[in-house]
């Protein structure tokens, strides 16, 4: 483990990487070169086997999903470069934006020349301010150097890109709720099928994928799969930034190959837990990710299939160390509260279930709360986001995962911390 | 075909039809609160959630499409999809989607206009619990209008978004929009564009709660005390298919009917409120006859033989003025009456408007131009200088009631006349300038057929009782011929009328009232049945 070297990070220490000069010193944009030369069907073969899996939140085959899109489709093609980044505990996209922005863009062209993309995006959180300037810059630079506009390189591809803000709501992080924004309506996923690979952008085939997915393109281009198949477990492998924040003495981002231990994670990388403090349950794949108890979290691998197995997810690689301070039926509130501030309201069961999961879990809060209260979190958990059977995998009922992303979290506080909710009813009340 | 199973039933289904469509088209219910099927499907409600097998959620049924399946692929070896709407994960479903809906719902149905034709009640009882396990304080807001005729009830609304979604799609306005987000979402329209487009009181008809109410409505009545007689609407030459509402000899609401030939699922508001024009109308109830300044009452008998005499007297030089506002039989009665010129009543004409679904308001806002010349059989091209070249020195006018200024022509030929026999529902300035007056029916009184401007005949049935002693137009004026002519087979009823002029005119062969039906027939033989 301690043999890997970074290599999506690898220059973020050095002065002035994030310009155009610096990238080029480090071999910057040879992938680019290497792959304007090959058949589109060969770099898509070439991702799809190096089993690159999407680094958003759901882990899906990057090479598959750029595979859907129609070969004979009439239609022009839209690639989406997801900068919406805002699942809690999650910050390295704004890192790889700010000090690899050139890595970001290499992949976008490598990935937008692969499906048959003339026109790309970049739809940035809103709140990415100083990014969205920084990537302006960055634009300008590439366009400069005829790294987009017309003839890339001298080649016959043509791509331009568009950066688009967004507005401030964690929905549009969803590829069709995103696709919505970008057409300037309101944030609403979208009912699939169509799926966007079909029918996306102004109903054109349109792929959606994440900053530190496309950021890994130009490795694999340069390296190849076999290379990228050797890092971690070899169905969901390559170098991964993780998000470690909470209690930890330091914070931050990390780069580290998939399948490392959580335990690894926390304790050497983060420098484990301030004031000499126990560990009590840790987020691993962001905040809609089902909490690990301190036992499991010390007994996983930070990998896809294991952390499913385990009944979570790697989601977006966000973890959020909790350590025994923390009250849980309060953390479990105020994740309540944002999934209630941040549901789009279009589904019934997501709209109208997360607000009452916040005034049940504050009415608790409040000690007015009644032991039957935390049997009825569990059915609304389940109303909302499908029936959670970890064998089974969830059934969820909305349209979009928002609903799956409320129920897990806070279904695994209850269901975990138990005893902490109990503590929580007016004593009188508590049976056994 | 896609062989599909839907509970216990097989059916064989068009490819791309959804499993809602093929379930409402086989008897099977499946609730649903955001799908239209005039609008675009979004299929947020979740109400209309089924199990598909082999799929491992439950599916909406208005977004899951069949489709065939390679032959590994079947189900049991022969089925394209075998869906369940009626198990208990389904039926639990159902459940839990109600007791969201309905967590910060006021249950005021005891006051609310919707109670009786209100799908959260409706589904409720059929699919609901009879108890809320909710515990916390409810939501509350304040109506607020939308637009000058319709108000938002925000606390029974489950912001389905077929209202949004009809400003967008059908209206193209985009008046209404849901601002703010998650469970504080909510209907509302744009600062500076308030709902008042023509279209805006089908937002009433479509919302499936109570939530949007229209003014003109609102708390006058339960829907329960009303009888809804289906028929259509005489405010322009399209003709949109209408339930009138009504209690008593008073009508209360007109709703769209749907009628995909001639107006979908919708109407305008101009038809909707229409109907409140005839309600203070000065009207006539029983036949008189000028005595100097004055009226005096006559009855029936009378009336008619005064009527026939004076024009035997004056035999061809009798001109008659039909309308496009009465029916085909009254106007085909009048053509028939005898020998001589045949005007007509001018015109009505607004604005033509044409919605980008294809939804239209005709610029000729009578009901029946086209019918009243196909069954006319020749109108006079220069009706005043016919009257002239003539010397025409009566007229029989089949009034409409409808507020015409009389300009100083018409008034010239009025008061050269020797009689003006006006058949009338209303004491207008015709009927007033007459020696006759017939009273005939309003436009809700009347039964009869009409034809749009595509060629369509639809069947107009009334919805409130005759008043007084009026009588139907065409009665009346089959009782003036059978005076006039009394060796001929009188009409027995409105029936005979029609075959006789289907016998005359044989475009309109074969109409009758049954053959009708709720959704008409087209002239142009498009869609004979």
């Amino acid at each position: 483990m301690n043999s890997f070297k970074p290599v999506l990070t690898e220059h973020i220490h050095e002065q002035e990487c994030h310009t155009l000069s610096f990238y080029k010193s480090v071999d910057g944009y040879s992938a680019l070169e290497k792959v304007l030369k090959m058949d589109p069907q060969k770099v898509i073969q070439e991702v799809k086997d190096s089993n690159l899996r999407g680094r958003g939140g759901a882990g899906f085959s990057t090479g598959v999903k750029w595979g859907f899109i129609p070969k004979d489709s009439p239609k022009p093609t839209y690639l989406v470069n997801n900068a919406d980044e805002s699942e809690p505990g999650t910050f390295k996209d704004r890192l790889l934006m700010n000090k690899a922005p050139h890595q970001m863009l290499e992949g976008m062209i490598i990935a937008a020349y692969a499906i048959g993309c003339q026109t790309a995006f970049i739809y940035i959180r809103g709140e990415f301010y100083k990014e969205y300037q920084l990537l302006e810059k960055v634009m300008a630079e590439a366009y400069e150097n005829n790294l987009l506009g017309q003839n890339i390189l001298g080649s016959n591809y043509s791509l331009n890109v568009v950066i688009h803000r967004g507005a401030g709501a964690y929905i549009c992080g969803e590829e069709t709720g995103l696709i919505e924004s970008l057409e300037g309506k309101r944030g609403w996923p979208r009912i699939k099928p169509p799926f966007p690979a079909i029918e996306g952008y102004l109903q054109c085939p349109t792929i959606v994928n994440n900053v530190e997915t496309l950021s890994c393109l130009p490795h694999i281009i340069n390296r190849g799969a076999d290379w990228f198949k050797s890092i971690g477990p070899e169905k969901g492998p390559g170098p991964r930034l993780f998000c470690i924040s909470g209690r930890v003495n330091n914070p931050g981002v990390f780069e580290e190959p998939m399948g490392i231990s959580l335990n690894n994670l926390i304790f050497d990388r983060a420098g484990g837990i301030p004031d000499g403090k126990n560990l009590k349950a840790v987020f691993p794949g962001g905040s809609s990710s089902a909490i690990l108890t301190a036992e499991e979290a010390l007994d996983v691998n930070m990998d896809f299939d294991e952390l499913v197995e385990k009944g979570s997810m790697l989601g977006s690689a966000g973890v959020i160390v909790m350590d025994e301070t923390v009250d849980m039926v309060q953390a479990c509130l105020n994740i309540a509260r944002f999934y209630a501030h941040e549901s789009c309201g279009q589904c019934t069961p997501c709209r109208e279930g997360t607000a009452w999961l916040v005034k049940m879990l504050t009415r608790l809060v409040n000690g007015s709360g009644t032991p039957t209260d935390i049997d009825m979190i569990f059915e609304i958990t389940d109303n909302i986001g499908g029936l959670i059977d970890f064998s089974k995998g969830s059934f969820g009922k909305t349209i979009c995962p928002f609903g799956e992303a409320v129920a897990w979290p806070v279904r695994s506080f209850v269901e975990k911390f138990k005893d902490e909710f109990l503590k929580y009813l007016p004593q009188e009340k508590v049976i056994a | 075909m896609p062989l599909i199973k839907i509970d216990d039933k097989e059916i064989q289904v068009e490819s791309g039809t959804t499993v809602l469509q093929t379930a409402e088209a086989n008897g099977i219910e499946i609730p649903q609160y955001c799908y239209h099927p005039a609008l675009e499907i979004v299929g947020s409600c979740r109400m209309c959630l089924v199990q598909v097998e082999g799929m491992p959620k439950l599916q909406v049924s208005c977004n899951t499409f069949v489709g065939d399946v390679p032959p590994d692929r079947k189900v049991e070896g022969k089925y394209d999809m075998v869906i369940h709407t009626q198990n208990n994960l389904v039926v639990q479903e159902r459940k839990n989607i109600l007791e969201f809906l309905l967590l910060n719902h006021p249950l005021d149905c005891p006051v609310c206009d919707q109670a009786g034709e209100c799908l959260l009640q409706d589904y409720s009882f059929k699919f609901g619990s009879a108890h809320s396990r909710f515990e916390e304080e409810k939501r509350v807001r304040p109506n607020e209008y939308l637009g000058s005729q319709i108000v938002i009830n925000h606390n029974r609304c489950i912001l389905c978004s077929r209202c949004v979604r009809f400003t967008q799609e059908i209206s193209g306005t985009s008046e209404l929009f849901v601002e703010a987000r998650g469970y504080k979402s909510k209907i509302a329209a744009l600062e500076d564009r308030p709902l008042d487009n023509l279209l805006a009181g089908n937002v009433a008809d479509i919302c499936p709660v109570g939530a949007l109410l229209s003014t003109d409505y609102i708390h006058k009545n339960r829907i329960w005390n009303l009888e809804k007689q289906p028929s259509v609407c005489q405010d322009c030459s399209v003709g949109c298919n209408v339930d009138v509402f009504s209690r008593k000899n008073q009508n209360f609401r007109l709703t769209a009917r749907e009628n995909q030939d001639v107006n979908g699922y919708f109407m305008c508001d101009i038809g909707r409120y229409g109907f409140h024009r005839f309600e203070e109308i000065d009207r006539v109830v029983q036949p008189m006859m000028r005595n100097g300044e004055t009226f005096e009452a006559l009855d029936w008998d009378k009336a008619i033989q005064k009527t026939a005499k004076l024009i035997e007297q004056a035999k061809e030089k009798t001109a008659r003025i039909g309308s496009p506002f009465h029916t085909n039989e009254s106007n085909f009665l009048l053509g028939q009456m005898m020998a001589g010129i045949l005007g007509s009543l001018p015109p009505i004409l607004g604005e033509e408007i044409n919605y980008p679904s294809g939804f239209r308001i005709s610029a000729d806002r009578s009901p029946n131009l086209r019918g009243m010349t196909d069954i006319f059989g020749g109108i006079a091209e220069d009706f005043p200088f016919e009257l002239n070249d003539r010397n025409i020195c009566g007229l029989y006018i089949l009034d409409d009631g409808v507020d015409r200024d009389l300009d100083d022509n018409w008034k010239d030929i009025l008061a050269r006349m020797d009689f003006v026999v006006v058949q009338s529902y209303a004491m207008t300035d015709l009927a007033k300038s007459a020696h006759i007056v017939l009273p005939g029916l309003a436009p809700f009184e009347r039964e009869g057929t009409i034809t749009n401007d595509q060629g369509r005949v639809q069947w107009l049935r009334p919805s409130l009782p005759v008043q007084g002693e009026a009588k139907p137009d065409w009665e009346i004026l089959a009782l003036v011929m059978k005076e006039m002519h009394p060796e001929q087979q009188p009409m027995q009823d409105i029936s005979q009328v029609m075959k006789e002029m289907g016998a005359k005119f044989p475009a309109y062969k074969d109409i009758s009232f049954f053959r009708l039906g709720s959704t008409g027939i087209s002239l142009n033989g498009s869609d004979e049945a």
